[in-house]
């Protein structure tokens, strides 16, 4: 069996159907973000002493590339605490869209209150994703050392979901705006959990289309996707919804081998590609600032708005907008010419894609790990006294830093590389072979792969 | 539907027995190219002293090089505010305060290269104050790239013989 | 069906606000310990502002209860003129300290860690109330000899080799009691020493740089042991970041510093070289001293009077001349 329904399972089931386990765990999550948007403001201003800084920047972000993204896919979107208020909002509801049929009893209502506006066709799609994330990213070095900074990151992002939710319809800061659900929706592709429906004909026959539109089980899907025609996790955000609004039963929760999304025939979205390629130059850059040996560079990054800061800031964008697709796109035009495939330029530079996701995804795995080893010690202590008052909660206060697994660390690091290498490898090669290109076609685009890895190498471990 | 995914999945089944020998391979390879002493000569072990300079955020000399079974003693010092160095796999740390150099001594014998991390809060930026230790022979590096090399060729057999096996179209995928 | 699950809304309802309560909850717990209690005194390097609040106020015989913590880098916290020892205080973490004050008067305390190119700067200070007798600080002895410390003091003659106490010991001249008491030698410098020491009778069969040695052995016969290792420490820990270990004045904190974080306190002379003969043979014990107690002099030194007490001064003072003579130490 490829894939088994997860739904299958009694337990899972009853937890993934009913509203109240994920409201659970949505609402902890949101305590948290409350918690560390004041201790962020009203802490400690050290930054690796601040349990904002240490539980964002060193916990979640280590627990999101290292396990959530390449394990559960979209999981964090189920419950991510930020667009929660302006949903909540946008539906006049906390729990069940029942709330909103008050008078009308037994009667189908779902929909939201105010029906928001539809978001631009333009807009459709991961551009301005990317551009929230290279903005975020411009100044990251800033934010992920100042506890201030950071919890006003975290306060505008929830401020802003509910702007959107309030004039827009569902969750579109989500699918189309969040920076960070841009990358969890492109490296989703590579874990083995989906959501998907088990029969489409079913989906076609079913008039109604509730998982679309909504019923007294549940809000017509707030990604915006029919489920039907979900073929990739990218714009899937697994909110569980269509679990509940599905009359049938006809929605599964399938685990499935790892990367499956990456099989699918056919040219990929060049939003998509572009996305992948900026994130690999962000990952080189990150790890060239933060592991790299040189002092200046790491003040020029972090001193945002002065001219030192203004030249990183410019080499980051030529490194993430123009080196790294440019790279990419001197390799597929080299391994095009030289295999005489018959694919357009933007048909080869977009079949790719699938390729640059594991790479991408390990990518950021390794430089995660890079840095949870070393500074996973500051978390006990600002634990133990959020506020920096003295507290000592769990009685960690005094622990000091140290790092852990140093001696493995490096080989952990290499042999995710690794990994990452060998599963772009792959797809190179089938693509190549798809593309009717053959070995002269993948070899090209395998010397790229090469490039963002070898950098790394060199960074991490070399 | 079902029976297409059961014919996959023997497919499957049958692909990943035949994989077993290149995988068995493939890990012996890497095992080689991760382990394999190099066949470099070093210097015999000497007594070494390197002075290293510390400030914000590097230190400098950025790398530091000895040979293996060297009596190594860093004499740290700060030049504008505390620094420490820690050792990653070696477990030594020091901290010098400004005018005040601190020495640290240790017999280097381990090859390869460390990561050397400041130990004192300096400042916003303090965690990414790193530096290197190179106990040679050290052929992390280029055992690396040899390794992604290896990968590579993995992967392109990969994609050839198994994976492009996955990629007949699913039932699912039609529209 | 319906009307059970409509119940469920506000119950929904009710768990944000439970979410969204215990952050409020724990802030709030957070904002009463604040009130109470213990003075907070926020430590950030001298370009960030120092010490914040850098004014206290205390009783005489009253607890003055501080909690340290520093905003930045390691900074440490003690009084001036005292015996406390220095207390650590490390970024991020909360320091409890107690202080109680006997007299009456202005104290000073300030930053005991290099924190930054400006961390002399770092000092608040703390007034005490109440009775009892505010302790009158000695008159310097530079006052009180009136040596101009900003007057050139050029070594009129030199040693042709490094004098050394210990063959000056070796020499065998007896030298004049009133050539070596402490007191009376404060006020002169060695080459002046030599010249008084030259004019001896009982060193006319002597050489020049035999009498430099004598120099010397006088010198140092007027201090101790200990006041020349504490003198040692003092330097270590205090000196050394700006005139180096070997007292050439070109250590790493004396460099010029990035415009940048220095502008407002940019100094335009460096340290002076305590191994040149020049610059140290003309100085009076008394003139070094009072240059460390009123610091300045364009070179960014600090105002050390109310930091050190007379004997530490006086400690450092001794070891300066170990930059000059051998056998010192």
């Amino acid at each position: 069996m490829n894939r088994v329904n997860l739904l299958q399972n009694r337990a899972l089931r009853a937890l993934l159907i009913p509203r109240w386990p994920q409201l659970g765990v949505q609402l902890a999550a949101l305590a948290g973000l409350g918690i560390l948007i004041a201790v962020g403001l009203v802490g400690s201003p050290v930054g690796n002493r601040n349990l904002a800084i240490v539980v964002v920047w060193i916990a979640w972000w280590a627990l999101l590339m290292l396990m959530l993204v390449p394990f559960f896919g979209r999981l964090w979107c189920s419950v991510c605490p930020i667009p929660l208020p302006g949903e909540w909002l946008q539906r006049g509801a906390v729990l069940g869209p029942t709330a909103s049929s008050r008078g009308s009893s037994g009667e189908a209502r779902a929909q939201p209150r105010r029906r928001g506006l539809r978001w631009p066709s333009r807009l459709r799609n991961l551009w301005l994703q990317n551009a929230t994330f290279v903005g975020l990213a411009l100044t990251s070095l800033a934010i992920l050392t100042q506890p201030r900074t950071t919890a006003w990151v975290l306060i505008v992002l929830v401020g802003s979901a509910i702007v959107v939710s309030l004039v827009f319809e569902r969750r579109s800061f989500c699918r189309f705006l969040c920076p960070v659900g841009g990358v969890i929706g492109l490296y989703s592709q590579g874990a083995p959990l989906e959501v998907r429906v088990v029969d489409r004909d079913l989906c076609t026959r079913h008039i109604e289309k509730t998982c679309y539109t909504g019923s007294d089980q549940g809000y017509g899907c707030p990604w915006q996707v029919f489920p039907a025609t979900l073929r990739t996790n990218v714009s899937c955000g697994t909110c569980f919804e269509c679990l509940r609004t599905c009359p049938y039963d006809n929605v599964a929760v399938n685990l499935r081998p790892f990367g499956e999304d990456l099989f699918l025939p056919g040219p990929r979205r060049l939003d998509e590609t572009f996305k992948a390629l900026v994130l690999l130059g962000s990952v080189v850059t990150y790890a060239a600032v933060m592991l790299g040996p040189w002092g200046e560079l790491k003040a020029a990054a972090a001193a945002v708005g002065t001219t030192a800061w203004l030249v990183y800031a410019g080499t980051f964008l030529v490194v993430t907008l123009a080196i790294a697709p440019g790279l990419y796109w001197i390799a597929t035009s080299v391994g095009r010419a030289f295999s005489r495939v018959r694919a357009t330029s933007a048909q080869v530079l977009s079949a790719f894609t699938p390729a640059l996701v594991p790479l991408g995804i390990t990518a950021w795995g390794a430089f995660s790990v890079s840095f949870l080893l070393a500074n996973l010690s500051y978390l006990w202590p600002a634990l133990s006294d959020p506020f920096a008052s003295g507290w000592n909660l769990l009685g960690a206060a005094g622990v000091g830093w140290s790092p852990y697994a140093s001696g493995v660390a490096p080989a952990l690091q290499l042999a995710i590389l690794l990994v990452g290498l060998t599963w772009a490898g792959a797809h190179v090669r089938r693509i190549a072979d798809e593309l009717g290109g053959g070995l002269r076609l993948a070899l090209p685009v395998l010397a790229f792969t090469l490039v963002p890895t070898l950098g790394l190498m060199w960074l991490l471990v070399g | 539907m079902n029976t297409s995914k059961e014919g996959r999945g023997t497919k499957s089944a049958g692909a990943t027995a035949k994989m077993a020998k290149p995988l068995l391979l493939l890990s012996l390879a890497v095992a080689t190219i991760g382990l394999a002493p190099l066949p470099i000569r070093v210097a015999p072990p000497s007594v070494r002293h390197v002075h290293l300079q510390a400030r914000s955020y590097e230190y400098s000399p950025a790398l530091v090089l000895v040979n293996r079974g060297d009596r190594v003693t860093i004499e740290l010092e700060s030049t504008d505010v505390v620094h420490g160095i820690f050792v990653d796999g070696y477990q030594l740390e020091v901290k010098a305060v400004p005018g005040q150099p601190a020495g640290l001594t240790f017999i280097a014998d381990r090859p390869g290269t460390f990561r050397l991390r400041c130990s004192v809060t300096c400042g916003p930026l303090h965690p990414f104050m790193v530096g290197r230790l190179r106990v040679a022979p050290d052929g992390t590096f280029w055992r690396a790239i040899a390794m992604a090399i290896l990968a590579l060729l993995a992967g392109l057999y990969l994609g050839a013989r198994t994976l492009s096996r996955h990629s007949s179209p699913r039932p699912t995928d039609t529209p | 069906m319906a009307p059970r699950r409509l119940s469920r809304e506000p119950l929904a309802r009710a768990a944000v606000g439970l979410a969204l309560g215990l952050p409020l909850g724990l802030f709030l717990i957070w904002g009463a310990g604040q009130l109470g209690g213990a003075q907070l005194l926020r430590a950030r390097t001298a370009e960030a502002g120092g010490w914040s609040p850098d004014a206290l106020t205390a009783r005489v015989g009253e607890t003055l209860h501080l909690r340290l913590t520093s905003e930045d880098v390691l900074h440490g916290f003690a009084i001036g003129q005292s015996d406390q020892p220095a207390i650590e205080v490390p970024p991020g973490e909360i320091v409890d300290v107690e202080l109680t004050f006997n007299r009456p008067g202005r104290y000073v305390f300030y930053c005991t860690r290099w924190c930054g190119p400006n961390h002399w700067r770092m000092r608040g200070t703390i007034e005490v109330e109440g009775e009892g007798a505010t302790e009158t600080p000695p008159l310097p002895a530079y006052v009180a000899l009136g040596i101009d410390i900003d007057a050139p003091h050029p070594a009129a003659v030199a040693p042709s080799r490094r004098p050394s106490a210990e063959r000056g010991a070796a020499v065998g001249v007896e030298i004049p009691a009133r050539l070596l008491s402490r007191e009376s030698n404060l006020g002169l410098s060695p080459v002046e020493l030599w010249q008084a020491l030259r004019a001896e009778p009982g060193t006319r069969d002597l050489a020049d740089s035999q009498v430099w040695d004598l120099a010397a052995w006088a010198m140092r016969a007027t201090v101790t042991d200990e006041m020349v290792a504490e003198g040692q420490t003092l330097f270590a820990e205090n000196c050394a970041a700006c005139h180096g270990r070997d007292g050439a004045g070109e250590a790493a904190a004396a460099r010029p510093t990035p415009p940048a974080t220095t502008a407002s306190h940019a100094h335009s002379k460096e340290p002076v070289d305590f191994t040149d003969p020049q610059a140290m043979l003309g100085a009076s014990p008394a003139l070094l001293q009072g240059k460390i107690l009123r610091g300045g002099m364009g070179t960014g030194m600090p105002y050390w009077g109310p930091i050190f007490t007379e004997d530490q001064m006086w400690a450092l003072v001794s070891y300066l001349w170990n930059f000059q003579f051998e056998g010192w130490l």
